[in-house]
């Protein structure tokens, strides 16, 4: 019988394999940021360990960075602690880091791509759960806790039971793609099959809904499988891939029969079998839009919030959740989803802060001004995203707008730098999560794409972003 | 073990509630383990005991792959999470680290035992007794891996038998 393409990575990293153990697999790339390294340096200190292959570990600090000036000094004491300790760990044990000065520094997941450190066919580890984004490559891309950060620092391998293989496969044509996107997608694919639909596998997205995605949207897919509680979703590799990873500044010298290579084996065999299957049809498919939080509280721009007996379809705890969420979120059922107004939009992220992200917003923005009642910021996924938006004159549209223009770094996803909501703001986020308090005690986020950020940041509530003349 | 319950009735109870975002620059785990659950459950730091265990819905530990999530809980006194249920990073960073134990109830279980509840868990034998209720439920078994590195105390301590 064939393989998946999963199955295939996995077995060509196995080191040891045996019945009733955990297979032990070699990791090709490790990247590391500030947040969840500290504590692994300390363990390999403490045992008088080294790490294993520097030169397949690369560093950068995103999470906690201040996205402001970066000349100055980081106001806040913890994270400038946590900032100096990455420093000088990558400095003690010889590894690569891009900091905060680096024209290399950015989102961990959005300058792996981008510098070509990326690549088909690998496995690679960071201690961030949003490490599934690289599967848009056809890596296995596996978030991890800081125990196995620490693993793969001394050993370059990591125990792991083998996830099962699921098929998302995504079929049919977008009657507008500049406003129905990948985000639109991944969310309907969450709000379907739910925040654990995928738990226990890897998932790999298939169909024609996928290979007419770009690399950037295939990533805002791959990024969001954890959402659904994958282990990690990978895109077979193709020509866009190829394509993409040409000449950056870490693709590999011999890239060219790498590529071969990979064309002739980075695919699922016709005979290969999944053990789940998911198909979404995105014909009609309309941006969609978080009411609740979690990702699977999410419903179509032109519906209604729903009321917890609709959304649980009889499930008394999922009734529960959805009564605490509407609590928590102030909203109640039956008001219209355009009529939610907003005051605070976050365009940023290892989700969607790639530059077509930014051109896509920009488009929305140009001309218009954001609405009296919202504050606005947009944060480049890297210095690099930055620079060629900046180029291209994206942060004079966004500056003339009155969106804040900023540094990169995770910031406003995850409230770990001064960059948050106060309690009962309410935001238009290109993020991921919509947890409780998850980007600021009290704040409350609803998931959407960058154009229906943009679109919301300039009307002060949420519009369908198909009625607009975009191209 | 033996313990109390700390009930969470709702699903996908996830790791930025348990521990929020702000808290992860903090090194010291008895410190970190002060804002445990906060997002949640202000009340939850005063009233954990040493021993406790926490029962919930399912996909307990969604979201972020910070292991600051068990080791906080952890450093709480909670032993166990009891939940239909559990998001993968989570099981695995709990059991890595031998923070906590991470064990599948069925709907039975859940339904049957409350706040407060004294609970005794019988790892060997699958089961968990309700002293308070003077009930018995099964639990779901560890894997043979996860009972192993279980057994072991830890991911670092798990020396598999590679001939």
């Amino acid at each position: 019988m064939g393989q998946t393409l999963f199955e295939k990575i996995w077995d060509s990293h196995i080191v040891e394999e045996k019945q009733n153990e955990p297979s032990l697999i070699y990791i090709d790339r490790h990247l590391i940021h500030e947040v969840t390294s500290p504590q692994a340096f300390d363990g390999l200190r403490m045992n008088n360990r080294k790490v294993r292959r520097p030169d397949l570990t690369i560093a950068t600090m995103d999470h906690n960075v201040p996205t402001t000036d970066r000349s100055l000094p980081i106001l806040d004491q913890t994270s400038s602690i946590q900032i100096k300790t990455l420093e000088k760990n990558c400095k003690d044990f010889g590894i690569t880091l891009f900091g905060m000065d680096s024209p290399n520094q950015g989102i961990v997941h959005v300058i792996g791509p981008q510098l070509g450190i990326t690549l088909p066919g690998t496995t690679i580890v960071c201690g961030d759960s949003h490490t599934s984004t690289h599967g848009a490559f056809g890596a296995l891309a596996l978030g991890i806790g800081t125990s196995d950060v620490e693993h793969v620092l001394a050993s370059q391998t990591m125990w792991l039971e083998k996830p099962k293989p699921f098929e998302i496969r995504v079929e049919g044509k977008r009657k507008n793609p500049h406003a129905v996107t990948a985000k639109d997608i991944v969310l309907s694919i969450i709000k379907n099959i739910g925040t654990d639909g995928g738990n226990g596998t890897v998932i790999e997205y298939r169909g024609e809904g996928i290979t007419d995605l770009s690399m950037e949207q295939r990533m805002t897919i791959c990024n969001m499988s954890i959402e659904a509680g994958a282990r990690a979703g990978l895109v077979a590799p193709d020509e866009k891939t190829f394509d993409y990873l040409r000449g950056r500044e870490f693709t590999p010298k011999n890239y060219e029969s790498l590529v071969d290579t990979w064309r002739d084996t980075l695919h699922t065999d016709s005979d290969a079998k999944f053990e789940k299957e998911f198909t979404l049809h995105i014909d009609d498919i309309a941006p969609q839009v978080s009411w609740g939080t979690n990702p699977g509280m999410t419903c179509d721009v032109t519906e209604s919030v729903p009321s917890p007996d609709e959304y649980s379809k009889g499930d008394a705890n999922q009734k529960k959740g959805a009564e605490k969420a509407l609590e928590y979120m102030d909203l109640k059922s039956g008001t219209s989803i355009m009529d939610i107004k907003i005051n605070r939009v976050f365009i940023g992220s290892c989700t969607n802060a790639r530059l077509e992200d930014l051109i896509e917003a920009s488009k929305v923005v140009q001309g218009n001004k954001v609405s009296s009642e919202v504050r606005a910021m947009i944060v480049p996924g890297s210095q690099m995203v930055k620079k060629q938006a900046e180029e291209l004159g994206l942060d004079k549209i966004f500056i003339d707008a009155n969106f804040e223009w900023r540094e990169a770094g995770c910031s406003m996803c995850l409230g770990m730098n001064p960059d948050i909501l106060s309690p009962g703001e309410r935001c238009a986020s290109t993020s991921n999560r919509n947890f409780e308090g998850r980007q600021g005690n009290g704040g409350r986020t609803h998931l959407v794409s960058p154009v229906m950020a943009a679109a919301a940041a300039i009307n002060g509530h949420f519009v369908d972003v198909r009625e607009l003349e975009l191209n | 073990m033996k313990g109390n319950i700390i009930k969470y009735a709702r699903d996908n109870i996830d790791t930025d509630v348990i521990i929020p975002g702000q808290y992860l620059k903090i090194h010291d785990y008895a410190e970190l383990a002060t804002h445990a659950m906060e997002g949640l459950d202000p009340d939850f730091h005063s009233k954990v005991k040493e021993g406790d265990f926490i029962l919930s819905g399912k996909n307990f530990g969604c979201g972020s792959s910070r292991e600051h999530a068990p080791i906080a809980l952890s450093h709480c006194g909670i032993k166990a999470v009891l939940a239909l249920s559990f998001a993968r990073i989570f099981y695995r960073n709990a059991v890595d680290g031998a923070f906590l134990l991470p064990i599948e109830i069925d709907q039975d279980a859940y339904d049957g035992i409350a706040e407060g509840d004294e609970i005794e868990i019988d790892v060997s034998a699958n089961e968990i007794k309700n002293n308070t209720k003077n009930q018995t439920y099964k639990m779901k078994p560890f894997s043979e891996i996860i009972g192993k590195i279980i057994a072991a105390g830890g991911l670092f301590k798990y020396k598999p038998d590679l001939d």
